[in-house]
């Protein structure tokens, strides 16, 4: 005989791991994560040092330097650091985004001291080999062309560059354009580092089973001994101005393709929204964060036209985005580009029901135990809210409003962004779909190639 | 550091075997089901088959409407999925510890009542969505097709491993709901199925609830799948495949055949492949990388395999200027020099110190360790693989290690693949 269909029991309540915090003698901050059982410890090493510092005709020089900090110190050749890492099997990744750099490095629980020696070295004292430093020039320039060639990411790159100003640093790839990293010497990525990559503001975060004191203690024997004299300069450039003017679509053609990319954007909220940020992440679960949310219904689940439609809001330091995106199959690009903004523009007419605010609302609450259950996952989110200046803290509390919410909530924060007009990047055959898009008047059509 | 996760298992009568692992540091548990089959029992003409299928056990069965797997779930905090790959099917969700139960009864459903829910209009949308996944994972792709090409090369023609488990889109639009009714038939049966339970939940409590939900779920009157096929020896005139396509850098691919997986000597590759391509100090990623600079980026992969015969493949991204050749020269002396020159304790020692922390890390996450349970048992009858893997690595030896670069590994038995830029 079948079974009765259970009745779920209540999830037990939760809160985000408890940081502990300390200071280290050269000032840096540490936020300590205990978490029982883990075999792997994660550190993070964040400096708030906004990306809109490098210098317009140099820039990639950030993420150089974040990707050559490690090829060769004054003690050690670029191959032997790399022996030392690897002896201890210990995993050092850093990389640089709109608000700073982050250093990961994921060690057993015994070797973490270990690496924190080594990611000492690699702060203090990199070198900056010549031939490393030209090596990873000619390994960006090889991304770049990568990244041009795949549909999602081109379509991201190209949808900043007609959203925002192009004064603004945000308004261009990261890691820097092949005019801009070509200009980039050694020297270049020495000073870079020496202006900027210092103690000062910078904080750790570890998460992994651990001792409080011995760790303090091991850290301050390694990461708190890394001093850096002098002040660093200041920096004023604008990190991320929208561009004026209304709706706006940019078609890439690529002749021929079989699916084109959909990439549609618009101004949203940072998490010091004053409808607090909770509405937003269940917003994007409603709208484009399941096969039942409103733009897989149709355009996978009805139509078939997709292997699935995302959307959410991604927050910066100051506002933030909106974006929702997927591929369509190509003989479809009109109809689907249609489709999508209707869609969005509908929510506002036919506001998110009771029951798609309960789905949104239970999904992300009660997935947050999993989400957050390794030491990684712990790291990896402090870290990220330190870069915006706030503590773990916000987690509970954006958990705790995002119980409250109702319908009328979630659609009055849609409602505050619902105006904004929308950037549309389309990635695919031009020659065939462009004059259609056009013809939807849902804004001024360029095609680039 | 070697892991020791509690494991106890238990067989119900219609053969479904269960495993829990306890672990109540976090009140949820993950529940994974592994069904043995994969695109290796894809008949000729239903390419892709498999994988179309595993979309169709979310579109509802008799006791669950369409689209409520999904959502019922997800609106209870799970986070869930499924993958096909060559060998087996895997459905898997983490759940907070009070919708156990639901997901139980929701995933008894369908793997013991599906076929009434199926329609002609659910098969003909999932078949599109199928179809848009491959556009965009494959055809759409720079490179998209290139593991398919090479895993054509390496396995011939007839064999289960010849075809990609994305499958043609010909064969896609080929299958028919009788196809559905006939395959459900075959493989999705308790006696080829095994469900793990990691997270807040005892042994006891976890075989008492697959009972209650499965234990009504039966056998079909004829045998599960065909016995495994003999090993292939490594590729004696291995085939060449050149493409001029729109792609941003010239790559090489090479592909070779390896062990059955979970033989010593298939791990033993597989730290073959980690001395050659896995890490920076790696002996291709030292030499052409770091070195000769010949190429931008190296990597390797080795995946175990059941029917006899796994697979391994190199692939590089040759640098501006420099001729293919070159690059695959160099590829191919640092092969040789693997067999005639075993790897140093150094080598051996970050070989083994980087899988320890991956598997490890990998461990941590309560889904991944029933993923890895779940693949012992189903495909080796081993359900303790996640404790004594480390173990098994740590054997490999430098001779091992020098033993398979020159059976399995060398340069005259590797399939190829080169994708060459298009020029303007």
């Amino acid at each position: 005989m079948v079974q009765p269909r259970p009745v779920v029991a209540a999830a037990e309540p939760w809160t985000f791991p408890t940081g502990t915090q300390h200071t280290l003698d050269n000032g840096m901050r540490v936020l300590l994560y205990n978490r029982p059982g883990q075999h792997i410890t994660s550190t993070r090493l964040v400096l708030p040092v906004p990306l809109a510092v490098e210098p317009r005709q140099l820039e990639g020089v950030a993420t150089l330097v974040s990707r050559t900090m490690d090829e060769g110190t004054a003690s050690h050749s670029a191959d032997e650091l790399a022996e030392l890492f690897e002896r201890d099997g210990i995993a050092l990744a850093a990389g640089y985004g709109a608000r700073g750099m982050t250093v990961e490095l994921e060690a057993m629980a015994s070797r973490s001291a270990r690496g924190w020696e080594l990611l000492t070295e690699c702060l203090r004292e990199p070198v900056f080999p010549q031939e490393e430093v030209e090596r990873h020039l000619k390994q960006r320039l090889a991304e770049y062309e990568q990244e041009q060639a795949s549909p999602g990411a081109r379509a991201a790159l190209e949808w900043a560059e007609a959203f925002y100003s192009p004064d603004s640093r945000a308004s261009r790839s990261a890691a820097g354009t092949p005019e801009t990293v070509r200009a980039i010497s050694r020297d270049d990525v020495a000073g870079f580092h020496a202006d900027w990559v210092r103690p000062n503001g910078a904080t750790i975060v570890v998460a992994g089973e651990l001792d409080e004191a011995a760790t303090v203690a091991a850290l301050n024997a390694t990461l708190g001994s890394w001093q850096v004299n002098g002040e660093a300069p200041q920096s004023d450039s604008p990190a991320a101005i929208v561009a004026g003017g209304g709706p706006r679509i940019r078609f890439v053609d690529r002749p021929g393709a079989v699916q084109t990319e959909v990439y549609v954007g618009s101004f949203g909220p940072d998490r010091r929204d004053k409808h607090g940020w909770a509405p937003y992440p269940a917003l994007g679960f409603a709208v484009g964060g399941s096969p039942g949310a409103r733009l897989d219904a149709v355009l996978r689940e009805e139509k078939g036209y997709t292997y699935g439609f995302r959307a959410g809001f991604r927050p910066r330091a100051v506002g933030g985005v909106f974006v929702a995106s997927g591929s369509v199959r190509s003989d479809v690009t009109v109809e689907a580009t249609e489709l999508t903004l209707s869609i969005l523009d509908e929510v506002s007419g036919k506001p998110l029901t009771a029951e798609e605010t309960r789905s949104a609302v239970d999904y992300i609450g009660k997935t947050a135990p999993a989400r957050y259950a390794t030491a990684d996952a712990v790291a990896d989110e402090a870290a990220a809210l330190e870069l915006d200046g706030l503590s773990t803290e916000f987690v509970s509390s954006y958990l705790a409003q995002l119980a409250t919410l109702t319908p009328d909530d979630l659609n009055a924060a849609w409602g505050a962004y619902a105006g904004e007009p929308r950037t549309v990047v389309l990635v695919g055959d031009a020659e065939a779909h462009a004059e259609g898009v056009r013809g939807l008047g849902r804004g001024e059509v360029t095609v680039v190639g | 550091m070697r892991p020791d996760y509690p494991i106890a298992t238990h067989r119900l009568d219609n053969g479904l075997r269960v495993v829990v692992s306890p672990d109540h540091s976090v009140p949820t548990v993950a529940v994974n089901l592994w069904v043995g089959v994969g695109s290796r029992h894809e008949q000729s003409g239903r390419t892709g088959f498999a994988h179309l299928f595993e979309h169709l056990m979310f579109q509802g069965s008799q006791n669950v409407a369409e689209g409520e797997h999904f959502a019922a779930l997800m609106a209870q905090g799970a986070q869930l999925n499924a993958t096909t790959w060559v060998d087996r099917t895997n459905y898997f969700e983490q759940v907070p510890t009070g919708a156990l139960e639901l997901a139980l009864w929701l995933e008894a459903d369908r793997h013991g009542r599906l076929l009434p829910a199926v329609t002609q209009a659910n098969l003909d949308n999932q078949r599109d969505v199928v179809k848009e996944e491959k556009r965009q994972r494959y055809d759409n792709m720079p490179y998209g097709n290139a593991f398919t090409e090479l895993t054509e090369l390496v396995f011939p023609d007839g064999h289960p491993y010849h075809h990609s488990t994305i499958g043609s889109m010909d064969d896609l639009d080929a299958a028919t709901l009788d196809d559905v009714h006939a395959f459900y038939r075959q493989h999705y049966r308790p006696d080829n199925t095994v469900l793990t339970l990691v997270g807040d939940i005892q042994p006891d409590d976890g075989f008492a609830l697959a009972a209650k939900y499965f234990g009504e779920l039966t056998n079909p009157d004829h045998a599960p799948a065909p016995p495994l096929d003999p090993p292939l020896p490594p590729l004696e005139s291995p085939g060449r495949l050149e493409r001029v396509a729109d792609v941003p850098a010239n790559r090489v691919y090479l592909g070779f055949r390896l062990p059955a997986g979970n033989t010593d000597e298939f791990i033993a590759a597989e730290v073959t492949f980690d001395v050659l391509a896995g890490l920076a100090t790696s002996r291709l990623y030292r030499r052409m990388v770091r070195g000769e600079q010949v190429v931008t980026h190296v990597s390797r992969n080795a995946g175990g395999r059941v029917d006899g015969t796994s697979m391994g493949a190199l692939v590089f991204d040759v640098a501006d200027g420099v001729p293919v050749e070159q690059a695959e020269k160099i590829a191919a002396e640092e092969l040789s020099r693997l067999a005639a020159e075993p790897p140093t304790d150094a080598e051996l020692e970050a070989a083994r110190a980087d899988v320890e922390r991956w598997w490890l890390q990998s461990l941590a996450q309560q889904d991944e360790r029933a993923d890895v349970i779940s693949a012992g048992m189903l495909l080796y009858d081993d359900p303790n693989q996640l404790n004594t893997y480390l173990d098994r690595v740590a054997e490999v030896s430098a001779e091992d290690v020098r033993r398979i670069a020159g059976a399995y590994v060398r340069p005259e038995t590797a399939a190829t693949v080169v994708y060459r830029k298009e020029q303007n």
